[in-house]
């Protein structure tokens, strides 16, 4: 019965049902373009998907959203997708994960997936889910859409690593606009309100079709499976455009990096073990963590202040711009340290047998990029 | 004073499109800027230049001079967010 379900794929000289029976694939995103990938891999019969969302179903997501249906509003968006497209293939793995993927899913868990789809909906996830795969070595396929372009974005971690990542062909205008969205070098914008993009369903399907495929290496042979590129589509006037996308030197993400990281998963805790008491040259080690922290709040008028203990050495993104107003004076005269650099010594003061609040720590060693992956927990 | 290039550049609609002469120490990023504030471009949407020609990325700061040559078509594509 399985194999009479595949068999017109079979009939595909280029076509190996069992490759895709094995892969392993994570997407990002349940939203317009996050449906229809999900939809074709489990079309197509793939082994293996995982979707993450944080977000809840809205009515407006029913113009774009295959899986979604008036009675799922409300519900989390990954766990709606993921019931109806379990409908499609029963032999499909499919799970839902409803968070944010940067809280949930660690760096050696993404190393396990074969390709890593990217479908969010703004280039700051964009930006953490390729620094994930670049560490991690794992395929990553960028897909994006507007009213009437779809753009696919193939970036070969797994499969040919060193090659251009999806930062290395970023406008500066792309990170001044995202600054926007933070004060004080990390703390959330109040005002700032999140831009809301026109699409279609149009689009979604183009850039949803192409993404799977993409991610699945359907068909695909030299550049197509090993290079950095770019795939933009006109729904409308119909043309594409094929773009190589070379390494950029001066990337924000892979400048330096010229070899694949090493990735170490380690507890997140930080009191020295006994026999590590000699270790003090490594406690001068630079470590650069994947999140901002607090270290620093005052007020200048009112020199330190208690609600200090409530901020201090937690994620600066965890708070708004409204803790820079003085509980004491109502100005705005309160100082904010954001950093997100330590040496191994002060983390181990600062932290002793506290977890960091952060995902991974990056270290160069011996000039090559380590990633202390921390456990959850 | 070096000799300027001549090319093309348009939008990735096609919509909009110029043969110019340029200064081949001008950027990709300069490209780009010129676009936007000649053809009005919508402000809150960031773009990535590509040489149509020979299909590869200019990245912002490379020059001309280095990633294009004569009569070669220049693309400015959008930056998608949406997903």
């Amino acid at each position: 019965m399985r194999t009479d379900r595949y068999r017109r794929h079979e009939q595909i000289d280029w076509f190996s049902q069992d490759a895709v029976r094995s892969a392993r694939i994570v997407v990002v995103g349940a939203g317009a373009i996050g449906n229809e990938v999900v939809k074709n891999l489990a079309l197509l019969g793939v082994g293996a998907v995982d979707l993450y969302d944080f977000d809840q179903v809205e009515q407006h997501n029913l113009t774009r959203s295959v899986f979604l249906r008036e009675s799922d509003i409300g519900e989390g968006k990954a766990t709606a997708v993921v019931r109806r497209a379990a409908e499609v293939d029963p032999g499909v793995r499919l799970r839902a994960f409803e968070g944010d993927f940067w809280d949930h899913l660690s760096v050696w868990r993404l190393a396990e997936y074969d390709c890593a789809i990217g479908a969010v909906d703004n280039i700051e996830a964009r930006i953490r889910l390729n620094q994930m795969c670049l560490l991690a070595g794992t395929n990553f396929v960028n897909a994006a859409i507007d009213s009437r372009h779809a753009v696919i974005e193939s970036f070969a971690h797994g499969d040919a690593w060193g090659g251009a990542c999806y930062e290395c062909h970023l406008p500066e205008s792309a990170y001044g606009r995202m600054a926007e969205r933070y004060s004080c070098g990390g703390l959330r914008r109040r005002a700032h309100a999140s831009q809301q993009v026109p699409t279609t369903a149009v689009t979604a399907s183009v850039a949803g079709a192409l993404a799977a495929s993409t991610a699945l290496r359907l068909g695909a042979t030299g550049e197509e499976r090993s290079a950095s590129r770019r795939v933009l589509i006109d729904t409308i006037a119909g043309g594409s455009t094929v773009t190589l996308l070379d390494r950029n030197a001066d990337c924000a993400a892979c400048q330096g990096m010229l070899e694949q990281p090493v990735v170490v998963r380690t507890r997140n805790r930080w009191a020295l073990a006994p026999e590590m008491s000699e270790a003090g040259q490594a406690l001068g080690q630079v470590l650069r963590l994947s999140d901002p922290l607090l270290t620093g709040y005052e007020c200048a008028q009112c020199g330190a202040l208690p609600e200090a203990a409530r901020y201090l050495d937690r994620r600066a993104a965890e708070f708004d711009d409204s803790i820079t107003t003085c509980p004491r004076c109502a100005t705005s005269a309160i100082r904010i340290e954001v950093r997100q650099r330590f040496e191994l010594g002060e983390l181990v003061e600062r932290f002793g047998s506290r977890p960091v609040p952060a995902k991974f720590a990056l270290a160069d060693i011996g000039g090559r990029t380590v990633c202390f992956d921390f456990e959850e927990g | 004073m070096s000799k300027e290039m001549s090319l093309v550049v348009r939008t990735a609609d096609q919509t909009r499109r110029a043969e110019l002469s340029l200064d081949p120490a001008s950027t990709g990023a300069d490209i780009i800027q010129a676009a936007v504030d000649n053809w009005a471009l919508p402000g809150d949407t960031d773009y990535t230049l590509v040489n149509a020609t020979t299909g590869r990325a200019v990245t912002p700061g490379e020059s001309l001079s280095k990633a294009v040559r004569p009569g070669d078509v220049l693309e400015v594509q959008p930056v998608l967010v949406a997903g």
